[in-house]
């Protein structure tokens, strides 16, 4: 369908809002509204190398004439909704972008973020993650557009709807891997009011000057060597299995009642929401503080997720990079 | 009903621009009603019957009876025929130019025929095959094969008259050759064999022709499948290096291509019964930026004119150097096998020429690579010519006296390989 000849008034699927002709995105809510960005890569034309006709990519996404790789949707994302923006990349190594990024602006000062990393020693990784991220950000919009939603009662339902979309990822059995599974993290944001679930190591921080602080405690083997003191820090970090983690969306997952965080600053910051292939570079608070104090003031969201993106890209990128960054401003206060 | 998978085995990451893409692509065939096939073959016999085999006369005694062990072996409804060959061929069963089917009859007049053979006159292959290229050509829709066995040198036409009969034969029907005793030339029949997709081997003993014979007619019985290639895709800019059958033997397929398009050609690997093959491709492309990925090749095979499985080859450019000089095992394993057969051939055409410091250095060599890869049966043969000091340093001296029969042995078999051992097995 040609969006932009239609005669007839369009309208969003989600909430109704009026769309004009060639909007990707519904300006109220968010929701893609435009032809899948799948087509969308495809219609954009041919081989990026060598200039093949769009005909020559493969399912596959490989030229079939000089054999490159095309970047496909998922190898960059990029979200930018002004208040927030996320990048999720591929980075230098691996060969799928496993990870995923949901990002929605609900009225006039709420917005949901989902985070997932889809767990690369399982199968249809990248379908879980995408899946998940996008069933639990879905259910955090809805519960924006409703005026007295609680937002904790809203991130449980969002994770165990997220939980029952990653056991509806198809997958063939194979002994030796993992069924599809993913972590999760999401921020709900309304009325200075934040919001944070988890489940697994994808990360949420605080990043205001010296109260920069990271909001989720991850479920890790790490992690738990280190609360139950047994291991310090770096000596759990130096163990082959801290990257462990203890805690997952998926058919084999322990449970899917996420730990949640809320927190209701008085100070402009910015909550910084990201999967481990940024906090591998980047771990402490003090850190992403650091490369995001550098930036000038009044930096857009956009651009201070680029700059933790690319840091983490010039550092190697060794896993998939995503990161979502929201500016905050409690109520009554427009100094940010 | 058989089906052919292919798995590929490589490190993808090179570094930063690096061009050289190497990887092992396992094929396996399997059956699933397997001793069961009703495909439809064609079996030739090829006899020396030169004046030589007649001295001792135990080597033509020998070859008849062999012969007869084979004839036993072939199915009923194979089509199938016996020439005798000295400086000439002649169709000795049917006495006609066409095959037979087989049956409990024919088969005992085919056998009555081969016992009345004598020996005399010359050697001139090249006849004898382009006879059977003859009987074989009432048949194309069967899978083709024949037993090619000789004592001697093609002495009795030209080099170029044998080339020229193999050019012909070549993709027309497969052929095992055997040299009995040790007055042949290996040479000769392993380019013959390469040629025409089979194995060579020494008999040295005429009195273990038989179970060999039995063994080579069970092989070709049991073969379900014809005429498969291997199709290989690789992008535009890149060069095929090479690609090598490297299991169960070393065969270099790289001057075999045929191309399909531009980008792609086919690699013949004859029939296929239940078994798997080990094949090694080396491709150079055209780098890419770090973080980029190229696909590099793609294995397909085909089978009656269809691709039935595929692997993929890929490179990624990285500069993480952890990730980029790892070597992948059965990569480096095959790499090694092939050093092995390399340094065998060379090291006994050394010391045949009477260098005997290379000959030493090369077969040293060749027992360090067999002792590393667990290639028992070569470190015997190598055993026969060099007296090993220590096997894991290649420490070695030649030997002063050699059974001429160990040494064509081990130049004949040097080509035979092992496989990786997988973990856990």
């Amino acid at each position: 369908m040609d969006m932009s000849s239609s005669e007839t008034a369009l309208a969003c699927g989600t909430c109704q809002a009026a769309l004009l002709p060639g909007d990707r995105y519904c300006e109220r809510c968010g929701t893609r509204v435009g032809p899948a960005l799948d087509e969308e890569t495809r219609a954009g034309g041919g081989c990026t190398a060598c200039a093949a006709p769009a005909e020559a990519i493969d399912a596959d996404w490989y030229c079939s004439r000089c054999g490159v790789r095309q970047r496909s949707p998922q190898d960059r994302q990029e979200i930018d909704l002004v208040v927030a923006a996320g990048v999720s990349d591929r980075g230098r190594v691996r060969r799928r972008n496993e990870d995923a990024l949901h990002l929605q602006a609900v009225g006039e000062s709420g917005v949901a973020v989902v985070v997932c990393d889809g767990i690369s020693s399982s199968l249809s990784a990248e379908e879980a993650a995408r899946r998940g991220a996008d069933a639990a950000g879905a259910v955090l919009a809805e519960a924006l557009l409703g005026e007295q939603a609680v937002l904790a009662e809203a991130t449980r339902n969002a994770v165990g709807t997220a939980q029952q979309a990653v056991l509806e990822v198809p997958w063939t059995s194979r002994s030796d891997r993992d069924v599809p599974s993913c972590t999760l993290v999401s921020a709900v944001c309304r009325d200075g009011e934040l919001v944070i679930g988890w489940v697994g190591d994808s990360r949420a921080y605080w990043i205001a000057g010296d109260d920069s602080r990271q909001l989720t405690v991850d479920h890790s083997w790490a992690q738990e060597q280190v609360a139950a003191g047994l291991l310090s820090v770096q000596e759990a970090g130096a163990d082959k299995r801290a990257h462990s983690i203890t805690r997952w969306l998926g058919q084999d997952a322990p449970d899917d009642e996420p730990q949640i965080v809320t927190l209701r600053p008085t100070d402009p910051g910015r909550l910084v929401l990201c999967s481990d292939g940024l906090w591998n570079y980047m771990p402490d608070a003090a850190g992403i503080a650091a490369q995001l104090d550098a930036l000038p003031p009044g930096t857009a969201a956009i651009t201070a997720a680029h700059s933790l993106a690319d840091a983490a890209l010039a550092a190697g990128g060794h896993d998939n990079i995503t990161v979502a960054v929201l500016n905050v401003t409690p109520p009554g206060r427009d100094d940010q | 009903m058989t089906t052919f998978t292919a798995e590929a085995y490589q490190n993808e990451y090179l570094p930063a621009g690096g061009e050289e893409v190497n990887a092992v692509v396992t094929v396996t065939a399997s059956d699933a009603a397997p001793g069961a096939t009703s495909a439809q073959a064609a079996e030739i016999i090829i006899v020396d019957v030169s004046g030589s085999m007649g001295s001792p006369r135990a080597k033509l005694t020998a070859a008849t009876r062999a012969t007869a062990v084979a004839i036993d072996c072939i199915r009923d409804g194979v089509m199938f025929g016996v020439i005798a060959g000295n400086d000439t061929a002649r169709a000795v069963y049917p006495q006609e130019v066409r095959l037979v089917a087989a049956s409990p009859q024919t088969r005992e007049d085919a056998k009555q025929a081969v016992a009345e053979l004598k020996a005399t006159g010359g050697t001139a292959i090249g006849r004898w095959l382009a006879l059977a290229d003859e009987l074989f050509a009432a048949t194309p829709e069967a899978i083709r094969h024949a037993i090619l066995l000789t004592d001697g040198r093609d002495e009795h036409e030209t080099p170029v008259e044998l080339e020229a009969v193999l050019a012909d034969c070549e993709g027309s029907f497969q052929c095992d050759c055997r040299g009995v005793g040790t007055d042949w030339e290996v040479q000769e029949l392993r380019r013959i064999a390469t040629t025409l997709l089979g194995t060579v081997d020494i008999v040295a003993e005429p009195a273990d022709l038989q179970d060999d014979f039995q063994a080579m007619i069970e092989r070709a019985m049991g073969k379900a499948t014809g005429d498969v290639s291997l199709r290989l895709w690789t992008p535009q800019g890149a060069s095929v290096a090479f690609l090598k059958q490297v299991a169960p033997t070393i065969e270099d397929l790289t001057a075999r291509s045929s191309a399909v398009d531009a980008l792609t050609a086919d690699y013949p690997t004859g029939a296929w019964g239940d078994e798997s093959r080990d094949y090694h491709l080396c491709v150079h492309v055209q780098p890419r930026a770090v973080g980029e990925e190229m696909l590099a090749g793609r294995v397909g095979l085909m089978v009656g004119g269809e691709t039935v499985s595929q692997a993929l080859i890929r490179a990624l450019w990285t500069d993480d150097e952890q990730l980029s000089t790892r070597i992948n095992r059965e990569v480096a394993h095959y790499t090694g096998q092939a050093e092995l057969a390399d340094a065998i051939q060379e090291g006994l055409e050394a010391r045949k020429q009477g260098d005997e410091h290379t000959a030493t250095f090369k077969l040293g060599r060749a027992v360090q690579l067999a002792a590393a890869a667990g290639n028992s049966d070569t470190m015997k043969l190598l055993a026969g010519v060099v007296d090993v000091q220590e096997a894991h340093t290649g420490t070695v001296r030649l030997k002063p006296r050699v059974q001429e029969a160990d040494e064509m042995a081990l130049d004949t078999r040097s080509t035979k390989t092992v496989r990786v051992k997988k973990p856990g097995s």
